[in-house]
């Protein structure tokens, strides 16, 4: 899962420790969500979500997802009907 | 630079405080461990009293040690608490996978000692260690 983590957080000047002391969490476990090498869970994401003042989508990002956001399964089925 | 509010408690101070009470508890364990096995021998001539009391503190203080690790397991983060559990896991199944094969060499005296609870002891630790730090070095 691709998430926009590592931007946000520059974008306030806030460092790893201080965001992981907001969310609660280890500064490990901020760095490897933000590198990409851990999904957070469902709780932690709505807490980051809660914390930037967004919506979980508008943080993290299903790769196999459209850049739109769209599914590309459903365009594909929907495609096979017209 | 915008404002962040904390958590109240602090993770890192309450994994501090969550992990110095486990340490005191494995080290008790350890200490009344030794008591238990060495006591009869060197401290109360082998009276069976002292033994089962012994015994009876070294269990009591195990308990004690499972709950501080069970506490110290609930205070971690998600990652950690995969890495620790990732851990436990290769550990446990190091510990059958040898564990068995080392009592069956014991049994046909292939091995010219005695299969001890020790070994499998000093292993387990081991392969916990070596596992934790993959793990954590892994997602560093």
């Amino acid at each position: 899962m691709r998430n926009r983590l590592k931007v946000l957080r520059a974008e306030r000047n806030w460092t790893q420790a201080q965001l992981a002391d907001a969310l609660d969490v280890s500064r490990q476990t901020i760095n490897a969500i933000e590198t990409g090498k851990f999904d957070p869970s469902l709780p932690l994401a709505f807490r980051a979500a809660r914390l930037f003042g967004l919506r979980i989508e508008e943080i993290f990002h299903d790769p196999a997802l459209n850049e739109d956001g769209s599914n590309p399964a459903t365009k594909i089925k929907r495609d096979a009907y017209m | 630079m915008s404002e962040l509010t904390t958590s109240g408690s602090g993770y890192r101070s309450r994994i501090r405080a969550s992990a110095t009470r486990l340490v005191c508890w494995q080290g008790a364990w350890v200490v009344f461990t030794a008591l238990m096995a060495f006591g009869p021998k060197f401290l109360w001539s082998k009276a069976l009293l002292f033994t089962l009391l012994a015994v009876a503190l070294d269990v009591a203080v195990g308990v004690g040690m499972i709950l501080a690790t069970k506490m110290y397991v609930m205070e971690l983060d998600e990652l950690q608490r995969k890495v620790y559990f990732n851990a436990l896991g290769v550990t446990v199944g190091v510990a059958v996978i040898a564990g068995i094969p080392f009592s069956v060499m014991d049994m046909y005296h292939v091995i010219p000692f005695k299969a001890d609870i020790g070994y499998l002891v000093i292993l387990m630790g081991l392969t916990f260690f070596v596992s934790f730090l993959y793990g954590t070095r892994r997602y560093r």
